[in-house]
């Protein structure tokens, strides 16, 4: 596998320069843009109304699911009738330090993605060690299972294939369903887990607690 | 006024609604989504919105109003069938015109049972069922036993019996019965399907036909009471999705093959029956009404499409006003605008036979699986007995959307006679260049050595 | 020495007392408290002597304002006499008012509800020299002197259950049953089966309970009181309260309050306009009998108070079973009452409790005509003396008609019914040729038609425009957005579509939107089935509560009605039935006397002429708070009604909507066997904010759905509105009793 350094630090660098996610708001369809909630630079929380699209005589709030700053917001388009995916407005989404490791991660570590829309469970013997080393330590041997999927009743298990690696993320909650695509658990070789440990001390230092 | 017609509808058919109004000097709007917006029905139209789903008529209606479009044409599949679109576009405070039918015959044509059961009142052969849903498990087994009755003295050597939601389409809810004893367990497993997926829990029960072709009539009429029909199709060529493949008009070629029954006069018998139920509910627009026909030479009808069908332009091929060519299209137009025919059933003459073969992204060899990929290389060779319909550039490389049905292309190959129709359509099958991959990676697979296979099998009944 | 200090600690606690009942600010009794206390507390350090000398000056002080403040007692103060923790309450009774007692299923907190208390016990009675004990269970709510856990007396629903279970069992030893009512009102919780269905449940069973019941109210706080209170004989201690609603739960309604406290000024109002102290709710006839109370209310130490309350339980015991009797005995011994201040210690007679099979049936009776009877003065826009006499006579003409069609055909009727089973045996396979002339026949011999029925499909509905009702909700041009489209993707609904062929349904996650009542009206009945009867019975102001006549006037006039109850007959696919419908658009739904009278009436022609009977539940808000009592004794009439109506083997179907709340679920809707709800119903007890208040915690905000009244048990089914008429009329084929006109 191997760790691309370079790109982590451009990476890194990026998100220095821009700490934030940029989440494109836009018309969930054709419509009016009848008045804006926010402006130009105002601070939004999740389920707040950003701007009403009428359609049909059906007056529709359109909200917000992040919380961060308006940006980008398209003023011309007041009173005028859109079309559907019409970019509206930008919120800027400062990432928490939580956010910047998980975005950072998940370029560094070898990611096992769903391949189905299903639950997922860590398989026994993977629980048992991730209960006794912990993430970063707990180490996988080519062959083991590694996850059981659960999907239309049927328990499916999920085999490690490829070189002895560690896992040191886990990113679903066994709980929930996770779409397929979402990302499971980041591995890496044993050799890496120094570097990757140093990489998410320097974001600790430089992205605090908010 | 000048009329402005807004095309709710993709792909190949809204590109040829778009020449038909060219053709007619309208003004037209097209919708399209964010998947589409390579298609080839988005680059060509000068005034188009993006909008957010075909199947939403709120959006539909909403681009019509802003674009002061004053008439709508819904193509087929999305709006086309739903009567409750056509009853808001002509209820609303701005109305429109529906190209189509009057909303009240989409309504009444578009349910099975009440077309049997006008069938039956009118004397026209329908497939042995009920007419109406039943409910109650003793009422069905009635039936069933009858229906059994009725296939082995027909001379079914397997008589079969389909149960079927009656909310149903589309193949969904629907059970095959070989014995009188899986009728009860069979009927309540349907009724509760139909009852968890249309909220009604009504059955039907019908004799399943084993051998059969699949005819179409083709009618026209218009809100003055004028009714013609374009001929007719055959249609027995489908997937086992039961999905047309390969379409050939006339329905018959007597020329070509021979059966045990004069097919000329079944084909008489159907065109006389469909225009007759058509004058009785007042048809006014196109529609296709659809036949069974068993190897003794008798005639169910199935059911009436009341839309423009997708095979509509073998009819035209083979069909002459006077001498001049057909769009059926053109003509749906005309009438939902109010026009007269301007000529007469004695004006339209037929000759020679198309064929239409539905080139389709699908795995054949895995139960006809839908497949998504990117076309690079398309290309169709030209000539003047072959029409390509399609909304695939050839220029650039294209990938096809994931939400809609794969159908790529439909090559119409038209010859003077049947055998010489087979001929071209094998041609042009061969000429023409479709390479790509799958999402995956892998090479992407087409319907055309299927097509191929198929083309062996026109007009026959299956053995 | 110390007994200057007992008699200084007396007048303490009476000027405290004085003090919770009166306010604060009420003659400077707050000044006098003071005083008292810094007595008490420097008792020792002052000479004693002084103290003694001041003492008759603080007796007369303390008489002097006991006097005045008894005299200028208001309804609110009785109120606080009732909550306050010196109040005498049952356990205090079990102890002083009978002789021994065995608790059942309790021990303090250790107790499945320590709010309820029942108990097996033993009243006596001295005739002449010789003592004769009575066996009694006694069942009633704890108040407990501050206790927390006994909830104030609110009993929870298997406290309720509790009640019930050894109502039953005295009915089987044969007992009466004593009970003691002492609650603000029921614990206000959906769970199992919530406390609505459970009320409901005790009323049914009560109704028709075959052994003597008194109770007893000291406090009386609506569907709380009823579900231990519909006896034969309903006591009320004179400083007791009986009331719909708590003054300061009006108070709120009434300043349309969402959180907070209403103000002390209409707080006192309200308590006043509910009539709910004792000699008002004589006057309304609610209760039978005052048990006087010292003028300020008895506490847990008033001994005579005690011995004057076993007198009145124990005759009101024997009156209640020798009504069964002979009338003259009863007379008799009515007139050997004594209503003096001394209670006799020679009853001078002996009546021995239990009933014969005879007497139980009397008992009934008399029960079912007490509670037909009361609350019917206040009746409003009877209809003029012709008029009912005609109605009389009617009603007499088709009871012989449903008699003689049903009762004496019905042997000849059986015979026919036999022989076309044993035909229908033959097989299925034949069914329809063999059994259609048949069945003809039969339906021709029977004198009954067959009627196909015939389920308007919603594209039938539009077929025939001429008399295809409207909702005038349908009548835009415009889109609405369904509640549920985030999670479920469901699209903007056109309104004509959505309140016309879609019955306010949406077609992608089955989300329904409320729809005015005439809708039900128009799209559930056969069309032009429906007679409305008993328009004209309306709802009135028997109590002259303030501002109340305008607000009928207004509802009115706004709906053109007389009352929030529709009775009528209609028809579902050609089965005649008999309908009670409340409807919101009158102060929601609320049930007063005329609601409740046009309920039993319904009832009762259901019966006569073997009908079946649905309530049908548009809205209900709970009993109307503006007739008080009247309101709430709605609930065991209703019931009564009710429970007669099935037992004479009809088929009571209730189907809610909307919301469905409060003292109309707790009874007469509750107690039918066959409830049905709508996918749109909140349906329960209280609403979520009356129970944060009551109970600190806040619910889920599907606690009050429709899916969880079914997991509760509340209901037997959730329909869908769609299907509603579909629905109703299989309920009608396949459920319900033997003397249905059809079966």
């Amino acid at each position: 596998m191997g760790i691309d350094h370079r790109k982590i630090n451009r990476l890194l660098q990026k998100l220095r320069s821009h700490p934030y996610c940029v989440y494109a708001i836009e018309t969930p369809h054709t419509g009016y843009l009848r008045s804006f909630r926010v402006k130009e630079g105002s601070e939004v929380q999740p389920g707040e109304i950003l701007f009403l699209l009428e359609r049909e005589r059906n007056l529709k709030p359109v909200k917000s699911r992040v919380s961060g700053r308006v940006q980008r917001l398209r003023q011309d388009l007041l009173d005028r009738f859109v079309e559907a995916g019409e970019p509206i407005l930008e919120i800027w989404h400062p990432l928490s330090q939580e956010e910047v490791i998980s975005e950072i991660l998940q370029e560094a570590l070898q990611v096992l993605r769903a391949p189905e829309t299903a639950r997922y469970l860590p398989s026994p013997e993977i629980e048992a060690r991730l209960r006794k080393d912990g993430p970063g330590k707990a180490l996988v041997h080519p062959g083991e299972d590694l996850l059981i999927m659960t999907f239309m009743k049927r328990e499916t298990p999920i085999r490690h294939e490829g070189p002895p690696a560690v896992i040191y993320r886990v990113f679903f909650d066994p709980q929930e369903v996770v779409p397929a695509g979402n990302p499971l658990l980041g591995l890496c070789s044993p050799e890496e887990v120094p570097y990757i440990d140093r990489v998410l001390a320097r974001i600790r230092e430089e992205w605090p607690e908010q | 006024m000048k009329e402005r017609l807004l095309i709710a509808n993709r792909g190949e058919i809204a590109l040829r609604i778009m020449e038909a109004c060219e053709e007619l000097g309208l003004d037209y709007v097209v919708v399209y989504t964010r998947a589409d917006e390579e298609s080839l029905h988005v680059r060509r139209a000068r005034r188009k919105f993006r909008i957010a789903d075909y199947r939403d008529p709120n959006e539909i209606l909403a681009v019509a109003d802003e674009a002061g479009c004053t008439a709508v044409h819904p193509g087929y599949g999305f709006l086309a069938e739903d009567f409750r679109f056509a009853r808001r576009v002509v209820k609303r405070s701005r109305p429109l015109i529906f190209v189509g039918p009057r909303w009240e015959v989409i309504r009444d044509l578009g349910s099975k049972l009440n077309v049997k059961r006008l069938a039956r009142e009118m004397g026209i052969p329908v497939i042995p069922g009920t007419i109406e849903p039943l409910y109650n498990e003793i009422e069905a087994e009635a039936k069933a036993e009858e229906l059994f009755q009725w296939l082995v003295e027909n001379g079914e050597p397997e008589p079969r019996l389909l149960i079927k939601a009656s909310a149903g389409g589309g193949g969904m809810g629907i059970e095959e019965v070989r014995e009188l004893d899986e009728v009860r367990p069979i009927f309540r497993r349907v009724r509760a399907y139909a009852k968890r997926l249309f909220g009604d829990e009504g059955v039907v029960i019908e004799a399943k036909l084993s051998c059969f072709q699949h005819l179409e009539v083709q009618i026209l009429g218009n809100q003055h009471g004028e009714l013609v029909h374009f001929g007719t199709r055959n249609c027995t060529i489908q997937s086992p999705g039961r999905q047309k493949r390969v379409e050939l008009a006339p329905g018959f070629d007597p020329a070509y093959l021979t059966y045990g029954f004069s097919p000329e006069k079944v084909l008489e018998e159907i065109i006389n029956h469909s225009l007759k139920m058509a004058e009785a509910v007042g048809y006014d627009s196109v529609g296709t009404w659809e036949w069974l026909v068993t190897p003794e030479g008798r005639a169910y009808l199935m059911e009436v499409n009341t839309r423009i069908q997708v095979e509509n332009e073998i009819s035209a091929r083979i069909s002459r006003i006077r001498r001049r060519p057909v769009n059926l299209i053109r003509e749906q137009i005309r009438m939902a605008l109010g026009e007269k025919l301007g000529y007469t059933q004695r004006d339209i003459t037929f000759q020679g036979t198309a064929i239409e073969l539905r080139l389709v992204a699908e795995d054949t060899r895995r139960n006809f699986r839908p497949l998504s990929g990117t076309i690079t290389r398309f290309q169709y060779p030209r000539y003047p007995w072959l029409t390509v319909r399609t909304h695939v550039p050839e220029d650039r490389p294209y990938t096809i959307p994931t939400e809609y049905d794969p159908n790529l292309a439909l090559l119409i190959v038209w010859g003077e006679d049947t055998p010489r129709a087979l001929e071209r359509a094998h041609r042009a099958l061969e000429e023409m260049i479709l390479e790509g991959h799958t999402s995956g990676g892998g090479p992407l697979h087409s319907n055309v050595p299927y097509l191929r296979e198929k083309l062996k099998e026109v007009y026959r009944f299956p053995v | 020495m110390s007994e200057i200090y007992r008699e200084l600690t007396d007048l303490w606690e009476r000027a405290v007392y004085l003090r919770d009942i009166k306010g604060e600010d009420w003659e400077n009794i707050s000044e006098l408290v003071k005083v008292l206390e810094d007595l008490r507390r420097d008792f020792y350090e002052r000479p004693s002597a002084d103290l003694e000398k001041r003492l008759p000056g603080f007796q007369s002080r303390i008489l002097e304002l006991e006097d005045l403040a008894a005299r200028t007692l208001t309804p609110y103060e009785v109120v606080r006499i009732v909550r306050h923790p010196q109040r005498f309450t049952l356990l205090d009774i079990l102890e002083n008012v009978y002789d021994r007692y065995t608790e059942l299923g309790g021990e303090g907190e250790i107790n499945i509800d320590p709010a309820v208390v029942v108990a097996r016990a033993m009243i006596s009675r001295r005739v002449g020299d010789k003592v004769y004990l009575h066996q009694v269970m006694v069942i009633g709510h704890e108040k407990g002197h501050g206790e927390e856990f006994r909830e104030g007396g609110s009993a929870k629903p298997w406290g309720n259950e509790k009640a019930l279970r050894y109502m039953k069992i005295a009915e089987t030893e044969g007992i009466p049953i004593h009970f003691y009512i002492f609650t603000p009102g029921a614990y206000p919780i959906e769970d199992y089966p919530g406390a609505a269905q459970q009320i409901a449940r005790n009323l049914y069973t009560m109704a028709k309970l075959k052994v003597p019941m008194v109770a007893f109210i000291s406090e009386g706080g609506s569907g709380g009181a009823e579900a231990i209170g519909l006896a034969d004989m309903r006591l009320m201690a004179s400083r007791g309260y009986y009331s719909v609603i708590s003054p300061e739960g009006a108070a709120a309604i009434e300043a349309k309050l969402k959180s907070g406290r209403p103000p002390r000024e209409l707080v006192e109002r309200c308590a006043r306009n509910l009539r709910l102290t004792a000699e008002d709710n004589l006057r309304l006839g609610t209760i039978d009998r005052i048990v006087p109370e010292p003028p300020l209310g008895a506490r847990r130490r008033d001994y005579a108070f005690f011995r004057r309350l076993r007198y009145e339980m124990i005759r009101a015991t024997d009156e209640v079973v020798l009504q069964t009797r002979s009338l003259r005995t009863f007379r008799k011994y009515v007139l050997s009452r004594r209503n003096g201040s001394e209670v006799p210690e020679d009853f001078g007679i002996y009546v021995n409790w239990e009933l014969s099979e005879d007497e139980k049936e009397i008992l009934l009776e008399n029960r079912s005509r007490k509670y037909r009877e009361m609350s019917r003065w206040a009746i409003c826009g009877r209809v003029s003396r012709l008029q009912s006499y005609l109605e009389k006579g009617q009603d007499l003409g088709t009871r012989m008609f449903h008699g003689l069609r049903h009762g004496i055909f019905r042997q000849s009727q059986k015979a026919l019914r036999r022989m076309f089973e044993e035909f229908t045996q033959e097989g299925s396979a034949f069914l329809k040729p063999v059994t259609d002339p048949v069945k003809t026949v039969y339906n021709l011999v029977a004198g009954r038609k067959k009627k196909v029925p015939r389920i308007v499909s919603p594209i039938e509905r539009i077929e025939e425009p001429e008399d295809i009702y409207v909702s005038p909700l349908a009548l835009e041009d415009r889109t609405v957005t369904c509640p549920n489209a985030e999670t479920h993707g469901c699209p903007d609904l056109w309104v004509p579509d959505l309140y016309g062929e879609f019955c306010g349904v949406c077609p992608n996650c089955g989300h329904h939107f409320p729809l005015e009542y005439q809708w039900y009206l128009n799209n559930i009945f056969d069309r032009g089935s429906i007679r409305e009867f008993n328009e004209e019975i309306s709802s009135g102001n028997p109590l002259n509560f303030e501002g109340y006549a305008e607000k009928l006037a207004e509802a009115r006039k706004k709906t053109g009605r007389n009352s929030a109850m529709l009775t009528f007959e209609a028809k579902i696919g050609g089965i005649s039935l008999i309908v009670a419908m409340l409807i919101a658009d009158f102060r929601q739904g609320t049930v007063g006397v005329a609601e409740g009278e046009k309920f039993i009436r319904a009832c009762d022609r259901a019966r006569v002429t073997r009908r079946p009977f649905l309530a049908l539940v548009h809205t209900t808000g709970g009993i109307r708070i503006h007739e008080g009592t009247l309101g709430v004794v709605q609930m065991p009439r209703c019931t009564l009604a009710a429970r007669e109506y099935i037992d004479s083997g009809g088929l009571y179907i209730v189907v809610y909507d909307n919301n469905s709340y409060a003292g109309p679920v707790a009874s007469f809707l509750g107690c039918s066997p066959y409830q049905f709800a709508l996918r749109s119903t909140r349906l329960g007890f209280a609403g979520p904010r009356v129970i944060l208040e009551t109970t600190g915690q806040p619910v889920p905000p599907d606690y009050h759905s429709a899916e969880n009244a079914l997991r509760r048990g509340h209901i037997q089914g959730v329909w869908d509105r769609r299907e509603l008429r579909l629905k109703l009329y299989e309920a009608l084929l396949t459920m319900g009793g033997r003397n249905l006109y059809y079966r």
